[in-house]
């Protein structure tokens, strides 16, 4: 991803995307066919495993969490970007710089105000179901925030040596 | 305080993702007042209390293995077959059947891709002009999001529930409701089509029995589908999330396994694909309803209100300012972000006015669908330039025609109730 980086730390960043990746792809096949199993047992059986529904819920948030976190490494998530079009490419670079950093700004915010939730759920011992604690449950929160906080500040690293390179934003 | 707003609009302009912007917004209002700003961790959270969530990500995994599959050419080879005969009857097929494929697929621009490389050239080939058919192409990209199950009805269907408003919003309600709305459109395009090609000697399929057929041979195993969703929901046997999971399930082993057309190793793609999409949007919802609970603790809903009501007296006034104030939305915002930003505020204004909330929902997927092809950020603009290498512009030029009537059929939809609540049972 970033060639000006040492090869240990891209080696570790690809390992990091295959792991997010696999845990995405791998949570949604399990969501795809828990829910599916669960209506065949309503329907044919009359009965459905007990805590299906909420694990169900659960796998939405990871599931989506996961998503954003590669929305974030394929520069996709949601924006409106009007001004920045019409701006010459060396400032377009500079406001790239402020929206980066910015962005990952809100997320490093986000995952430290996450990761004291979840720790005060730890400390109260609070349970998500059957004997899950919910802060297992809750520790996507952090986790995807913290990583999506990396790919922004990888973006604007990525951004600062096409700058400096001279090479224009895509 | 407005000083900060404003810097974040600016943000906001300049590209910076929308749920950085909310989610700043979020923690600056509540750190204004004073309260705890881990509370923005435990709204996000709330995504995992919401049931019907789950039909989101199952739709749209199922939207995007159709897409991938050889289903939109069997799709097409059969709408074809059945009304291809008619005189017109290959605009009126491109019209019925991005409909329903935007439908299933969430209305996520990949009607265009997945259909528009097929319906374009058979356009082209039997005697439509360039810019009919590049507009109709566009246009039809985001025809169908009034038609269950899609995902933006489902969306409204879930923040409105997540309000307390005092009346019920089902999303059976919504399918049903959006079902005339979409007919109307679908048939004043289908006309429009007919009328702008009358003096061209267009040739005619003849309708065969043997071709028909075999196009249903060939789409033996997905014509089920739509059978077994829309029958399943409308009939009351399936709720929206069994019969998200039902479709995903049925789209994996028909696609996957029985026509193996699409390889196990495409699927971990693809499976990612369409969950960048749905990150993307439950993102924004998440950090939403972080700012949405702060805008309400400040009062902000009630003071909005009273100052409408001080300067708009009556329902028709307000739906025409909803009206114009949807549309400009809808060429600045996609329809998700739109849905989730606005809709907490909208929707205690038009009950206040006496508008039904469903009857909102269909006003407001009405405005927005124009949005998808308005500058400057019609997102179907943008998938149509790009798929058939023409300025964003001549596009835009191409879909005027289009755009006037989906215009005509906004207003009737708006100032005719029934239309949307006429098939409501209660």
């Amino acid at each position: 991803m970033d060639p000006v980086a040492p090869s240990g730390i891209t080696r570790a960043l690809r390992i990091i995307a295959l792991l997010e990746d696999s845990l995405l792809v791998g949570l949604l096949a399990l969501m795809i066919m828990l829910a599916a199993a669960q209506i065949l047992l309503r329907n044919v059986l009359g009965s459905s495993f007990g805590s299906s529904d909420q694990l169900l819920r659960i796998l939405v948030l990871w599931v989506g969490l996961l998503g954003a976190v590669a929305a974030s490494r394929d520069d996709k998530q949601i924006n409106i970007d009007m001004l920045s079009r019409l701006l010459p490419v060396r400032a377009r670079l500079g406001v790239r710089f402020v929206v980066d950093l910015f962005t990952a700004g809100v997320c490093i915010l986000i995952a430290w105000h996450a990761g004291r939730f979840v720790h005060s759920e730890y400390v109260a011992g609070s349970v998500a179901f059957m004997n899950i604690p919910a802060w297992i449950a809750e520790l996507i929160l952090p986790l995807a925030f913290g990583l999506i906080a990396l790919r922004y500040v990888l973006i604007f690293f990525s951004h600062l040596r096409r700058f400096l390179a001279g090479t224009p934003v895509p | 305080m407005i000083l900060i707003g404003l810097m974040l609009l600016v943000l906001a302009l300049l590209g910076a993702p929308l749920f950085a912007i909310i989610a700043a917004a979020a923690l600056l209002g509540f750190w204004h007042s004073g309260v705890d700003q881990s509370v923005v961790a435990i709204e996000i959270y709330r995504v995992a209390e919401m049931p019907i969530l789950i039909a989101i990500p199952l739709f749209t995994f199922a939207g995007y293995l159709l897409g991938e599959s050889q289903a939109p050419r069997r799709l097409v080879r059969m709408t074809n077959a059945l009304i291809g005969w008619m005189p017109g009857g290959l605009a009126v097929v491109a019209l019925v059947v991005s409909a329903l494929f935007t439908a299933f697929t969430g209305a996520s621009g990949v009607t265009i891709v997945a259909l528009g490389a097929l319906l374009y050239p058979a356009l082209r080939e039997a005697g439509y002009s360039e810019r009919f058919s590049l507009g109709l192409i566009t246009v039809s990209g985001s025809l169908g999001l009034l038609f269950a199950p899609s995902l933006p009805l489902i969306l409204y269907g879930v923040i409105a529930q997540q309000m307390d408003i005092g009346q019920p919003v089902t999303i059976d309600d919504l399918f049903l409701a959006g079902i005339l709305p979409g007919i109307l459109m679908l048939v004043l395009l289908s006309t429009w089509g007919l009328w702008e090609n009358r003096a061209r000697q267009l040739p005619l399929t003849p309708f065969s029995l043997h071709a028909l057929g075999s196009a249903v041979r060939e789409s033996i195993w997905e014509i089920p589908l739509p059978l077994l969703v829309l029958g399943g929901i409308y009939s009351g046997t399936f709720a929206v999330s069994e019969a998200a999971a039902v479709t995903a399930m049925y789209v994996l082993i028909v696609e996957v396994f029985i026509h193996r057309e699409i390889k196990l190793k495409q699927l971990a793609r693809i499976m990612r694909d369409s969950m960048v999409m749905v990150g993307s949007i439950l993102m924004i919802l998440g950090v939403s309803l972080a700012s949405t609970n702060y805008l309400i603790d400040a009062e902000v809903p009630a003071k909005l209100f009273d100052f409408v009501r001080s300067h708009v007296d009556n329902k028709y006034t307000f739906l025409l300012l909803l009206n114009l104030f949807l549309l400009v939305l809808g060429m600045m915002l996609d329809i998700f972000s739109a849905l989730i930003i606005m809709v907490p505020l909208l929707l205690p204004l038009a009950i206040g006015y006496g508008v039904h909330p469903v009857h909102l929902g269909i006003i407001f997927l009405a405005n927005m669908q124009v949005g998808y092809f308005t500058p400057p950020v019609g997102m179907n603009l943008f998938i149509a330039s790009i798929r058939f290498e023409k300025p964003v512009m001549e596009i835009f030029r191409s879909t005027l025609p289009f755009l006037f009537l989906l215009l005509l059929a906004v207003l009737i939809i708006t100032y005719w109730p029934a239309l949307s609540l006429g098939l409501l049972s209660h």
